[in-house]
């Protein structure tokens, strides 16, 4: 037979597509039914999203709780933009991922929000406080994860979330005057605010005997990036934290939408400087969803192998730093050598050690050249007997395990609650990974892990993700099973690669998109799911609107709930254990 | 034993404990040609458990400009400004490059306020962030070197000059020399060690990756006596990334103030030279010495390890003047 892997990986994946359409349109008419005199329409868009345009703002709430509800979906993100310049004012996008229901598809529930207040306001001959009334309703009562959204909303675009309890500054600090909204299209990029020192942060207050509080930051004391966090504590105990973040905020969004595409995806690679490859990833493929480029089968298997080595060195480089929290310095010292021939392997690969510049749009820049797959496939062989080796040494030191097993403890419950995503979410028996869920670049044809490629793994699968209790322990060994399956994902690709004769590694690129299309990209980072919405601007070479959402934003709530019942020493190992992004969160 | 463990790897590539190989059409043959080359190419695997010191040897380079395919600095063919100038085809192609470049590193020489074709530093190593898009528009002018682009105490510095980068002793500096002549003035000049407080100030937190790694067994810098600390009032050096955010614009300045005297300042990486990919902005401020006095900077995207201890050279040398003027 003559029929290579790859013909039948497609003809598998031609088959999942159409199983997803009818899915879609099951699903299509369900909602559509269910909320028949709220919506405007439905339809269908770039593959796998459905929109729904709500008639107006005030059924968002019953809508959200409907998907959740009915669907068990989880708030995958929420998207403002201001589409006053095409006549439409401002619009939310609220996206849901139904997973329960069908696989590989993401909901819109779009409303637009009219200033007809505004108008009323301006009739009565009292405008003097219109930036201020535009408001639309709340769902954080119905879902809980929606409250940083909200509030990003009401710092970047002046929108009150009316019926959240927590209106406080989020993205500018208190120093930031309240009448400056970056993301409204009259902002321009360059505009240097006066300080003011009119808003004063309050932080919740916890009182009572011999209760006191240790703020931390934002200059912490190890080498790593700044943000500000409130304890209160009763002797060593936390009793609470709050986190403060946002001080690497360097306005991303904002600088995006003067920006032409290439350089947009310069700047999505240094949204995270260590997951450079997933952030320009989800970017690359959300336009190429839009101008449906046909990303050439070479490229398609470099990026995913760049991903791969990304997960690869982070998830090691986590390990290590684990092992430094824990105070075994030796399991350190062994796993940052690790990561160390990681990273120069990453730059024999792409020229970066931290793979910069891999993506391009509609393909990739370098290629692998024969001997560097050959020196992949060997080297990571060593790495992976030597990581395997210093794991079973950390795994029989008591002092490592006792400090990691039933440490910074992230319930399901919360879990689900906070729509937590990758590592965070599956330590706590939740099972989402993006490259499962919505399959892209060489995913549909690669196993991903050895619990999803029959129904009696994923049985067993789902039996041992009970167990898991979501302690530190539990994380520890997701990123060491991680580890094992990226290498042989990599080695998996390059023998791919090594048999692959094509040398197309990019699509032919149309001198300019349509504007105002817009799709959203998604990627699994090492740190979880990654999502980069893009509309595209008015001359097709542009953005109009850039909506990045990381999975540390997602899952730096979580932080606050782990450490509760925990000592202080601990937190910076419950800290590393999550591994989040704080730039990526600040944006 | 090493021996043992090299020929067991080798084994399992060949007897398929792999997943890859029955998948593949004709994944007998690249497997048999991955052997050979192992054989080839073995070097020094599975001796991470060993006794012996893993640092620098084996899978590690000493040299500054890392592996061929490093992207480490952009150099320009072109002789002179005139040679541009003159030449419509060749300005072309560099006007070209001046388009693509996503931070404005390379000079407009057409562009309003460039009256002085002839001046030199038309080049900005402090705001390239090394993306090869200018090598790609214009191959025969722009050519992009694994040599890392060099720290300095200037910003003026930063543009480079036509006619090749500089390179330290002809480029033959390692990373080990460069440690033990550090070692060597931080002796002379503190008598004691030398005390670094890292801040970030916005960065994408690349640059942290890779001052992380200078503490790592292979770069390992405390053999050199430098030394991270907790707070700034125990450091000599505070190292500074990030473009400058306005959010950390305040705590820089009193980590800055906290900071005894005599202290240095060196910005790391595109961002803290110049604003970098990120610029001047409603929430950047463009640069770390927009906030705080710079004495050092250390230019890449992010600048590797090497080029990181290259710039502590320059640091050390920077605190001598300081020091007597305490005195």
């Amino acid at each position: 037979m003559e029929v290579s892997h790859e013909v039948e990986a497609l003809k598998q994946a031609d088959i999942s597509s159409a199983a997803t359409t009818s899915l879609v349109a099951k699903f299509q008419t369900g909602l559509l039914a269910a909320l028949a005199k709220k919506t405007g329409g439905i339809e269908l868009l770039n593959e796998n999203e459905i929109h729904v345009e709500l008639q107006s703002s005030d059924s968002i709430p019953e809508a959200c709780s409907y998907l959740k509800q009915e669907f068990q979906a989880r708030l995958a993100m929420m998207i403002c933009s201001d589409e006053r310049q095409l006549g439409r004012g401002f619009v939310l996008r609220y996206v849901f991922e139904a997973k329960a229901e069908a696989r590989n598809v993401f909901i819109f529930v779009t409303s637009e929000l009219v200033e007809s207040r505004n108008e009323k306001e301006e009739k009565d001959g009292n405008n003097s406080d219109v930036k201020h009334i535009i408001s639309f309703p709340s769902i954080v009562l119905q879902i809980p994860s929606a409250v940083l959204y909200e509030r990003e909303v009401n710092d970047m675009f002046g929108l009150l979330p009316a019926g959240n309890p927590d209106t406080r500054p989020l993205v500018l600090h208190e120093q930031w005057p309240a009448e400056a909204f970056p993301l409204r299209k009259e902002f321009d990029l360059g505009t240097k605010v006066k300080r003011t020192l009119q808003r004063e942060y309050k932080f919740t207050n916890i009182e009572g005997d011999g209760i006191c509080e240790i703020p931390v930051g934002p200059v912490h004391a190890g080498i790593i990036e700044p943000g500000h966090f409130r304890f209160s504590i009763q002797g060593e105990n936390i009793l609470n934290l709050e986190t403060r973040l946002y001080y690497t905020h360097k306005g991303i969004e904002k600088l995006a939408e003067n920006m032409k595409l290439d350089q947009v995806l310069l700047l999505s690679e240094r949204i995270s400087g260590d997951e450079s490859v997933a952030n320009s990833l989800a970017y690359c493929q959300a336009l190429e969803r839009i101008g449906r480029l046909q990303v050439p089968e070479r490229a398609v298997l470099i990026r995913t192998l760049c991903a791969e080595m990304e997960r690869v060195y982070n998830h090691i480089g986590t390990l290590a730093g684990m092992s430094t929290d824990v105070g075994f310095a030796y399991g350190a010292a062994r796993l940052n050598i690790l990561k160390e021939r990681m990273m120069s392997l990453n730059e024999q690969v792409t020229g970066s050690r931290l793979l910069f510049g891999i993506n391009r749009i509609g393909g990739v820049g370098t290629d692998l050249s024969k001997d560097t797959a050959r020196l992949l496939y060997i080297s990571l062989k060593t790495i992976l007997d030597d990581f395997n080796l210093v794991i079973s040494h950390l795994r029989t030191k008591s002092s490592v395990i006792d400090r990691l097993r039933y440490t910074g403890i992230i319930s399901r419950q919360v879990a689900i609650d906070l729509g937590l995503v990758g590592v965070a979410a599956r330590c706590a028996g939740i099972d989402v990974d993006t490259r499962l869920d919505n399959p892209y670049s060489a995913y549909p044809m690669l196993k991903v892990d050895s619990h999803h490629d029959s129904p009696q793994h994923s049985t067993q699968y789902s039996v041992e993700m009970q167990k898991r209790v979501g302690d530190a322990l539990s994380r520890f060994d997701v990123r060491v099973e991680e580890v094992n399956d990226s290498i042989r994902i990599i080695r998996d690709l390059v023998t791919r690669l090594l048999d692959d004769g094509s040398k197309s590694l990019a699509a032919p690129r149309p001198s300019s998109f349509e504007p105002y299309s817009h799709a959203l990209g998604y990627a699994e980072s090492h740190r979880g799911q990654t999502l980069h919405w893009v509309m595209v601007g008015s001359d097709g070479n542009s953005l109009y609107r850039y909506k990045v959402r990381t999975a540390s934003f997602v899952n730096w709530p979580a932080i606050e709930q782990a450490v509760l019942n925990d000592i202080v020493p601990d937190f910076p190992l419950v800290n590393k254990s999550l591994d989040l992004s704080y730039s990526g969160n600040d944006l | 034993m090493m021996f043992d463990r090299f020929r067991r790897n080798r084994n399992n590539v060949v007897n398929g404990t792999d997943q890859g190989k029955a998948q593949v059409k004709g994944s007998n043959d690249i497997l048999k040609e991955l052997d050979q080359f192992e054989k080839l190419s073995f070097s020094s695997h599975g001796e991470i458990l060993g006794n012996r010191v893993a640092t620098l040897h084996g899978d590690f380079t000493d040299e500054l400009g890392g592996t061929s395919a490093f992207r480490g600095n952009v150099s320009l063919t072109a002789q002179n400004v005139k040679a541009i100038i003159d030449n419509p085809p060749v300005l072309d192609e560099y006007q070209n490059a001046v388009d693509v470049c996503p931070t404005a590193a390379i000079k407009n020489l057409l562009g309003p306020g460039n009256k002085d074709p002839t001046s030199e530093g038309i080049f900005d190593t402090g705001k390239c962030i090394l993306c090869g898009r200018c090598q790609d528009i214009a191959p025969n002018l722009f050519k992009i070197k694994n040599y890392p682009a060099l720290a300095v105490k200037r910003k003026s510095e930063l543009l480079s000059s036509l006619g090749g980068e500089p390179q330290l002793d002809g480029g033959k500096e390692v990373y080990s020399t460069l440690g033990e002549d550090l070692k060597c003035k931080i002796g002379k000049i503190l008598g004691r060690s030398l005390a670094i407080r890292e801040v970030d100030a916005g960065s994408c937190n690349g640059c942290e990756v890779e001052i992380t790694a200078l503490n790592n067994p292979i770069y390992d810098i405390e053999r050199f006596g430098v030394h991270f600390v907790a707070s700034p009032r125990h450091a000599d050096v505070l190292l500074v990334t990030g473009p400058a955010s306005r959010n950390m614009e305040i705590a820089l300045r009193m980590t800055h103030e906290a900071t005894p005297d005599p202290k240095i300042v060196i910005a790391v990486g595109a961002c803290a030279c110049s604003g970098g990919i990120f610029g001047d902005t409603y929430a950047t401020t463009g640069g770390i010495d927009n906030v705080v006095p710079v004495d050092v900077y250390i230019p890449g995207c992010p600048p590797r390890p090497a080029a990181l201890l290259y710039g502590l050279l320059l640091a050390v040398d920077r605190l001598k003047p300081n020091i007597r003027k305490e005195k």
